[in-house]
Parts: C-alpha cells; structure tokens; sequence
C-alpha cells in the first residue's frame, strides 16, 4: 500500500509533499498550543517507535500473514501527533527497509495521515454515547481502524490506478479496481477488528493513553 | 532414573558473536537444584534458551527426560522464568497472564481455571487476579511471572537472575517459595548467597564452559576459583575469625555452629 | 537489524566526505528530477548518471542489491503485469496473452526510474551515520519538535524491537502459536501491541524527567555546526546541473513531440 519511488509522476509527488508539508505544519501548531507540549514529545516519540515495531507483529491469514498498518489506532491514540508520527515512521521505512518510497513520502503520509486523523475525530465521537462504556471503546475503535485503513487503501488505489501509463483497457482497469477493493475489504474488517481489541486492552489498562 | 535435562558436546554462536558456549556438558538429575553462577556474557541466558528449544545448537545434543529437544517444538515439562517480568507479562490481568499457558495446552476451562488458582495460590498472589500485571510493583510481577510458568506444571523450572530487582521482603519470600517448590530447578544468580541458601550443587560458567561443577558449598569456597572467573566468595564462606554462620550461609549463634 | 544503515558509513568516498547539508539537498532534488523523467530515450543517461554516483561512493554491491531485494518484489509484480495489460500496439503473442508496446516501454521506465532512485537514496543515507543524517536536516531547518521526535525514536526503535521480539519468544515459549486469526490468537496479539505502546508509554514519563534533570526544555538547543568546503559548493552545484539538464531535456523533448 506504500506508493514506492518511480511510479508517480512528478506533480503528484509534489503536490504529496506540499499537502503533507501543510499537514504537518498544521499539527505542529495544534501541539505547540496545547499546554506543556515539551512533556508530550518524549510520549509521542517513544510512541512513534512503538507503533512502527507494533506495525510489525504478524497477523496469521492463512497461506501467509499479514502485517497491519494500525495508522486508525495511532490516530485514536495520538491525535494530533498522528501526523508528524506517521511522517517519522514513513521516513524510517523508506530510508531503513526501502519499503514505500523517499520522493513518494509526501504522498504516502498524506495517504496514512490524513485518515489517521480521521479516525481520531471518530474515535472521539464515542463520548456522545458515554466513552466509558466498553463497548463504545470497541465500537468506535473499529470503526477508528476500519476507516484509517478504508481510507488509505481508496486513496492509494485510487492514486495508482489513475497515474499508471494509460492505454489500459477500460473494462480492465474496472475490473482490477473491483479486485483490489474487494481483496481489502477483509483485511479493513481485520485492522478494525484488531484496533477495536487494542482499545480495550488500553481502556483496561492504561484508560489515560486514549484521553486526547 | 533418566536426567532431567541432559546437554553433551552443546557448542554454539551467534552469528556477530562466537563461540558463545563451546561443547558444554550437563547433566541434571530430576529432584535437583542446581546453581548456575559466572560473569555476565558468560553464555547463561544462552544455554538456556538452547535448553527450552528455542534456539537451534550448532553442535551437540540436548535431552528432556530422555526425549530430545527439537528447536521450535513446545516443551511444556520445562519452564523458562526470564530475567525480566516485564518481558513475560502481557495480558490485561493477572489471571488472564497465568492462564495462557495452559490455554495453549488446550485443556478445558475448568481445568484451566483449577491450575490458574493453584499456581496463584502457590505463589501468594491470588488476591492480584484481577490488577493487571502492568500496575505491580516489582516482587509482585516476578511471582506472577513464575505463577505463569507453574500453571503449566513443568517438571524442571529454569530462573533466568530471578533476584534482580526484589526487595528484601520479596527476595526472602522468593527463597521460601523455591524451598517448598518440587520441580527440579536450574538458577542463574548473581545473589550467590541465594545460591548458597537453595543449590545443592553450583555449576560455574565462564565464556562458554564449565569450569566448576559440584558441591556449592566446597566450590564456592574456593577463592582461586571465584576470582579468576569475576566472582567473589559469599560472604558467609569468607573465614571468620568470629565465625557466625551456618552451613547454608544463615547467620547462627556461636553455639549453633 | 536497524544498525545495518551505518554498516558503511564509516568508509572514505568523496560521497562520505560531502558535507551532508548539501549532500542532501542535492541527491534530493536530483532523485525528484529523475522522478521527472517520462521520456525513454532519458533512460541511459539517468542510468549512467546513477552508475557513477553508486560507484563513486564505494557501497558493496552486495549490499545495494540485498536493499533492493524487498522493494524490488513489489515493483517486479507491476513489470510483469504491465507488458500484457496495456497498450494499443502489439509485438507478440505468446499463446492467449497479448504483448503490447506502450505497456513494455512503461514498464522499463518504471523499472529504470525505481532502481535510479533507490540506489541514489542509499547513496544519500548509506554513506553516513543516520544520525549526522538528521543533524543535518536539522542545520538545514527541520522544525525541532520533529528533529526531537526523530532522534527520540530513532535511538529507542531497536530496543522496543528488542523488546517485541523477547515477548514474543516467551509467548512461543508458553506454547502460543499463531495459525489462524481466530478472536483468540487475535487478542493475544493485541494484548501483545498494547502491552508494547503501555510500555513505552510508561517509559517516556521516565525519559522525560532524565531529559529535564539535564536541562532539557529551559533553552533552546544549540543546532549542530557543520563546516562546507569550497568543494562541497562545488559538488552541489554540479549535482545541480545535472539535475537541472535532465528536467531541461524532459521539457525540450516533451515538445519535440516524443
């Protein structure tokens, strides 16, 4: 789902630079009015690792395993920092495994950002329906981490399917987006799945974590 | 009788680090407690992980109970108790912790929650069930950590430096605990009064071989030994002039010697 | 398995000795002028360019194709795909599959502009430690609050992988494996991912005050000083020229009809 280097046309990296840049720039004004956002960097950092080496774990999906994104999660979590979190995380996939792409990076953290966010806002939602409750953790949560990944898939589909050198079959391309957004769907319904579960275990153990 | 666990000619390295242990041989009969004592980066933690399957040896054999070890197969006779709770613990509550392992035996619920209660009982943490492992102090994780290791009722308990870390009251609650406990036990310590208090029998490992094994209190005396392999002797086996410990290291009255 | 990045960053290339603020702007803008290029008859000259920055900065072959590896898988899937999915032109059929010209050329110069970039990237990253890399990002203006949180999570990155990879052995050791996603294998994993970010979490309040005992946050941190040499002008504005040739050309062919 990282857009790697060599594919995109130059207006789209760039335009993906320019909307991230402002992305950022918009997230780091948010924190730095927040009181005492020294004390939150240090969270925020360690947090950031934490969630890339989380992004790690293997979720068995039989022949193989997947690895899931969690940026839903991290946005439920992180909030604001959602952003410059997914930006460093990115870098260091791009710069330590090669995985995504470094003139790609733009467009790959406005893809995982942008819904990161989103899916904080939802997941603040639960404090219509009382944010105590249990299942309002495991309801929001999913929804949280269905929609950051649903999001990102559609944007970098979308993104690869319109920029790919053209001379496609029609009836081809329509029949490959089908393909591809039906091959997601299960694994959206698992990283909400596992997003919800993740909530509740921080609900359960450390509630002051999904306090934003 | 078959040894409890049985290592001949164990050699292996880690790729950035070699000769990590170097044809180690030994046997430990079942009902015994044995000290495992050397410097740090001695190759302990080492042997130990090659004896539970999880590392694959570069040479050499290993045995349970007879049986052998084969590197990725779960071994539910021998239980490993690392150096760090932290690293163990990881479920939401304390039951919830101790009872994964026997959920992975595939037993029945109620026979689940039968060893679950067991294993908490016999670790004086029953009454922490439900707190999740994260909010313990320190002495509280490390006998939950072992709670875990018990529920799967291992006939061997390794303990990876089971002392770092505890307090006094804690320390001597552990050693009361090991006292009362059946399993045959193996135990890295850098406490080597622990050591003296619970081991028969002391094995001492430096840069990957053994250079010591027998009994803890005649090895462990010898201060040539201690020293040239970065130890030192317990303090109660240092000669006093006022003598005032026993034979397993308590302090006792003149008479009692 | 983080460290392999600095693995040779220590050996002496005029690319190991460029200073790394303009190292880093000029391989940058370089890698997006080649992100640029859509004319095929580009393609030898940006390979050229590429092969004589590699070999300039004395990186093991070895080890450029090893970083090559993985994201080369993905990309080999779109080279397969695209020759016989797209185009209007035919020039062969093997069997019921169709070979088509436009899908072929797009393919090698997706290929052709993934390795260019990839390997001038490695250039840029490979040839000093990560850390000087993000000193001189932050020389060149990169907001604190990020060159903060980059350093942070950079230096504690593999010990929290550490730390995963210990948890998970002690879960392997109490006979946990995971087959299937069932709900139960799928909250152990869980249980698994929160108790890491709990950890952390816990960890930072720590790090935090370790920082402020030491001053951290009472005045601003002086940035990292870095000495150019008239030939780290030089080799920017080289790196430029080219850069800027290629964007050139790009443009001139474009309007040529290509």
């Amino acid at each position: 789902m990282h857009i790697p280097d060599g594919i995109l046309p130059i207006t789209i990296s760039a335009a993906g630079y320019a909307t991230s840049g402002a992305a950022t720039w918009h997230s780091l004004r948010k924190i730095g009015q927040k009181e005492n956002a020294q004390a939150s960097i240090p969270k925020a950092s360690l947090l950031t690792a934490a969630f890339f080496v989380a992004s790690w774990i293997h979720i068995p999906v039989p022949p193989t395993s997947v690895h899931l994104v969690l940026n839903g999660l991290l946005g439920a979590v992180l909030g604001y920092y959602a952003f410059p979190a997914i930006l460093i995380g990115l870098f260091f996939q791009a710069v330590m495994f090669q995985h995504g792409g470094l003139t790609t990076l733009g467009v790959n953290a406005t893809m995982m950002g942008v819904p990161a966010i989103l899916a904080f806002f939802i997941f603040r939602l639960r404090r219509v329906v009382g944010k105590e409750s249990h299942w309002a953790v495991g309801l929001f949560g999913f929804l949280a981490g269905a929609a950051g990944l649903g999001m990102a898939v559609l944007i970098s589909w979308g993104l690869l399917i319109t920029t790919i050198p053209a001379h496609l079959d029609v009836e081809a391309e329509q029949a490959s987006i089908y393909a591809l957004v039906l091959a997601h769907v299960p694994l959206i319904a698992l990283e909400g799945f596992f997003t919800a579960l993740v909530a509740l275990f921080l609900q359960r153990v450390k509630p002051e974590m999904l306090e934003n | 009788m078959k040894p409890a666990l049985s290592i001949s000619q164990l050699t292996f390295s880690y790729p950035d680090h070699p000769n990590v242990l170097q044809s180690v041989d030994l046997q430990i009969m079942p009902g015994e407690r044995v000290g495992l004592v050397g410097p740090n980066g001695a190759g302990k933690t080492t042997l130990f992980l090659l004896a539970c399957g999880v590392l694959k040896p570069d040479a050499g054999e290993i045995r349970l109970f007879g049986e052998p070890v084969l590197p990725g197969d779960f071994h539910p006779e021998i239980g490993l108790v690392f150096q760090h709770p932290d690293d163990q613990l990881f479920c939401p509550s304390v039951w919830d912790d101790v009872a994964f392992g026997p959920q992975n035996l595939g037993l029945s619920k109620a026979e689940v929650a039968s060893r679950v209660e067991a294993a908490l009982s016999l670790t004086g943490t029953l009454e922490l069930a439900s707190r999740p492992p994260h909010h313990l102090s320190g002495g509280e994780k490390r006998m939950v950590s072992i709670a875990g290791a018990l529920a799967m009722q291992p006939r061997m308990i390794i303990y990876d430096e089971p002392n770092a870390n505890l307090d006094i009251r804690s320390r001597r609650r552990f050693i009361s605990f090991l006292e009362t406990s059946r399993e045959t036990i193996l135990i890295a310590s850098h406490d080597l009064e622990l050591v003296l208090e619970v081991c028969d029998r002391v094995v001492l490992l430096d840069e990957g071989r053994i250079v010591a094994d027998g009994d803890s209190h005649e090895t462990m005396s010898d201060e040539a030994l201690m020293e040239a392999h970065g130890l030192e002797r317990p303090h109660s086996l240092v000669y006093h002039a006022d003598p005032h410990h026993g034979r397993s290291g308590e302090v006792v009255t003149r008479r009692e010697i | 398995m983080i460290d392999w990045l600095d693995r040779h960053a220590q050996a002496a290339s005029p690319l190991h000795r460029w200073d790394p603020r303009y190292k880093l702007v000029g391989l940058t803008i370089l890698m997006f002028a080649f992100s640029s290029v859509q004319d095929l008859r580009l393609l030898p000259a940006m390979l050229a360019v590429t092969s004589g920055l590699y070999a300039a900065s004395r990186i093991p072959l070895a080890f450029l194709l090893t970083r090559l590896r993985a994201p080369g898988f993905f990309i080999a899937i779109v080279a397969i795909l695209l020759p016989f999915l797209s185009g209007t032109t035919v020039i062969a059929r093997i069997g019921p599959l169709i070979l088509w010209k436009e899908g072929t050329l797009a393919m090698g110069l997706i290929v052709a502009k993934f390795i260019s970039i990839l390997t001038i990237s490695l250039v840029l990253f490979g040839t000093a430690p990560f850390l000087t890399t993000i000193k001189a990002l932050r020389a060149l203006g990169l907001s604190p609050i990020l060159g903060d949180m980059t350093l942070l999570a950079y230096r504690y990155l593999y010990e929290i992988g550490n730390d995963l990879k210990t948890m998970e052995m002690a879960m392997g050791l109490r006979g946990f494996r995971a087959r299937r996603p069932s709900s139960r294998v799928l909250g152990v994993l869980a249980s698994l991912a929160g108790t890491m970010l709990v950890r952390s979490y816990e960890q930072s309040e720590l790090v935090y005050k370790a920082m402020t005992l030491r001053g951290y946050g009472h005045s601003p941190r002086p940035r990292e000083q870095f000495q150019a040499h008239p030939r780290d002008w030089v080799g920017l504005a080289g790196v430029l020229l080219v850069a800027a040739g290629f964007v050139a050309a790009e443009i001139w062919l474009r309007g040529l009809g290509g």
